[in-house]
């Protein structure tokens, strides 16, 4: 019978697949190419191979190797704050408190804002005189009223900020629904016996949903950089590179010193590393979903 | 069932959070509805006079409709062409019962995860080449690289969840597997089907790096235009807020229109 075996499933497979080969395998190969010529876009013609030429050239750069302690905070820093701080929220969601129930669906918000959108929210929100923080610190009577993107600390924490903001809610209710899906008998037992509230999730509904948490951290690291638009808007990579990661060195180059061959360098190295680091559990992640059967 | 310490506790994080959350938003509503004078009145009040006119002015702003409309055109061509390549792999993958599947989705996710800007410097020079700079053809098609591959690993566990049976009862009936597909699986699966096309909308709309990229002036979607207020003689917040409220407004509807779905679904392989 045509249902138990995989009869007349490859022509509805390899179309799609051979189109997505086409538009994604095709373009990241080029860029491989890219990285390996030296291409002058105001001279067609000077194009001429520079095999690991450009590679090299990385390492003494000091731009780019600042643009990788920045990328290393961005990705770390923002996700261990939204898993911590979400882990924290879905357990308050879960509990159903009366008055809390609205939030889930403002939980929503961050998460289908656009990025871009994200980032004048809190340009916005922090300009001095006319932004929401100076009118809290009015509020409160204390000047907040300061050019927070000026200086490089308060920039970097600024989008680190934005980014926690804009990516917290929505780990928040991943986690809520993975602690949902848990049974209540062993929190349920563990409270009798005097555990509290913090102590009864820490022991038994975390360890449970480890798996779910790895996950999601696993994609939050791989869309961590994703804040491109916000940094775009916010401080185009600014104070003195404070805010400038990877992929966003890489639009530099490409689009405003005009050397695509480095941009393509520098994010193709990129892309090997992040796959070097993500691809095993990504695999994993791909395994888990073919094992489970659809019947 | 929680001691009044602890609900006092979660009270606290809960409200502390949302404040957090809502505050930079609320701001942004206020001075959509504020007179330039008002925006930046000291001391900063959270509501002046209401006034219409930044609304009034971006909606009349030609330049900023015309992106408008191209996020509209472009969303929606993002979703036609991820949706005709997505389905039918989905639905293959979905019964495929062979070691290869682990291959094509482990291949499905690493696509979808790689950094858009590697996309970005091949696509540039190959529209440049074929005219496709600048068009609305060439940013569906870009947007797809990342839509197709999100949508296929949505649609799977749709595909998963219709029941095996009633495909067999149209197999013993005669049906081939590309009327099993489009007469069975595809009506029973269709509230997934909408959410992964309203979720590839959601991404399409905001999407910023290719549009950034790929467009000038004729394709430019409302996401990049938006940047349009921010001149070099000063940013005209109020009709950055408008224009904000205005671009963010639709995605949040849809939103929440599939917030049964929206967590499950847009976490792409994070299963609950």
């Amino acid at each position: 019978m045509p249902g138990k075996t995989n009869r007349g499933l490859w022509p509805l497979i390899m179309p799609t697949f051979l189109a997505l080969v086409a538009i994604t395998v095709l373009p990241i190969l080029v860029t491989l190419g890219i990285s390996l010529f030296y291409v002058d876009l105001t001279m067609p013609g000077m194009t001429r191979f520079a095999g690991l030429e450009n590679y090299f050239e990385l390492f003494q750069d000091s731009r780019f190797l600042n643009s990788l302690t920045v990328t290393a905070k961005l990705i770390f820093i923002p996700v261990a704050l939204q898993i911590v701080i979400g882990l924290l929220l879905a357990m308050v969601l879960k509990e159903k408190l009366p008055g809390t129930g609205w939030m889930r669906m403002a939980f929503l918000l961050p998460a289908v804002i656009p990025p871009a959108v994200s980032g004048l929210v809190w340009k916005l929100f922090i300009v001095p005189g006319a932004g929401g923080l100076s009118y809290l610190g009015h509020v409160i009577g204390v000047d907040l009223s300061l050019d927070l993107l000026s200086m490089p600390g308060s920039a970097l924490t600024l989008v680190i900020v934005t980014s926690v903001w804009v990516g917290t809610p929505f780990v928040a209710l991943l986690m809520l629904s993975a602690l949902e899906s848990l049974g209540e008998e062993q929190y349920e037992a563990a409270r009798i016996d005097g555990a509290s509230w913090f102590q009864a999730h820490w022991h038994i509904s975390l360890p449970e949903i480890r798996p779910v948490i790895l996950t999601v951290a696993v994609f939050r690291i791989l869309e961590a950089l994703a804040i491109f638009p916000i940094i775009f808007v916010l401080t185009g990579g600014g104070p003195a590179g404070a805010t400038e990661p990877i992929n966003y060195y890489a639009y530099v180059n490409g689009f405003e010193y005009l050397r695509v061959d480095y941009a393509a360098t520098i994010i193709f190295f990129f892309f090997v590393v992040m796959m070097g680091i993500c691809s095993p559990f990504l695999i994993n992640i791909a395994r888990r979903e073919s094992s489970e059967e659809a019947r | 069932m929680l001691r009044t310490r602890e609900k006092i506790f979660c009270y606290v994080v809960a409200f502390a959070f949302i404040l957090f959350l809502l505050a930079p938003i609320v701001w942004l509503l206020s001075t959509s509805f504020k007179g330039q004078l008002d925006i930046f009145a000291d001391p900063p009040r959270l509501i002046a006079t209401v006034t219409l006119d930044n609304y009034r002015e971006v909606l009349g702003d030609r330049d900023f409709m015309h992106s408008f409309l191209n996020s509209i055109l472009v969303s929606s061509g993002t979703v036609i062409l991820s949706m005709i390549l997505a389905l039918p792999a989905a639905y293959g993958l979905s019964r495929l019962r062979s070691k290869t599947k682990v291959g094509l989705l482990s291949w499905v996710l690493l696509v979808r995860a790689a950094p858009g800007m590697i996309y970005v410097i091949p696509y540039f020079m190959a529209f440049n080449e074929l005219g496709l700079m600048d068009t609305k053809a060439g940013l569906i098609l870009i947007n797809t690289v990342f839509t197709a591959p999100l949508a296929i690993w949505i649609l799977i566990s749709f595909f998963d969840g219709v029941p095996g049976e009633i495909e067999e009862a149209a197999f013993v009936d005669g049906a081939t597997r590309w009327q099993t597909f489009t007469r069975v699986a595809l009506p029973m699966a269709a509230p997934g089907i909408a959410s992964a096309a309203i979720l590839v909308f959601i991404f399409s709309w905001n999407e910023f790096l290719f549009a950034l990229t790929m467009t000038r002036f004729e394709s430019k979607t409302a996401a990049v235009a938006i940047l349009n207020y921010m001149g070099y003689e000063g940013t005209e917040w109020g009709k950055i807020a408008a224009a904000g409220i205005l671009i963010l407004l639709p995605v949040a509807i849809f939103a929440i229109g599939i917030r049964k779905y929206f967590v499950q679904t847009s976490a792409g392989g994070v299963k609950g």
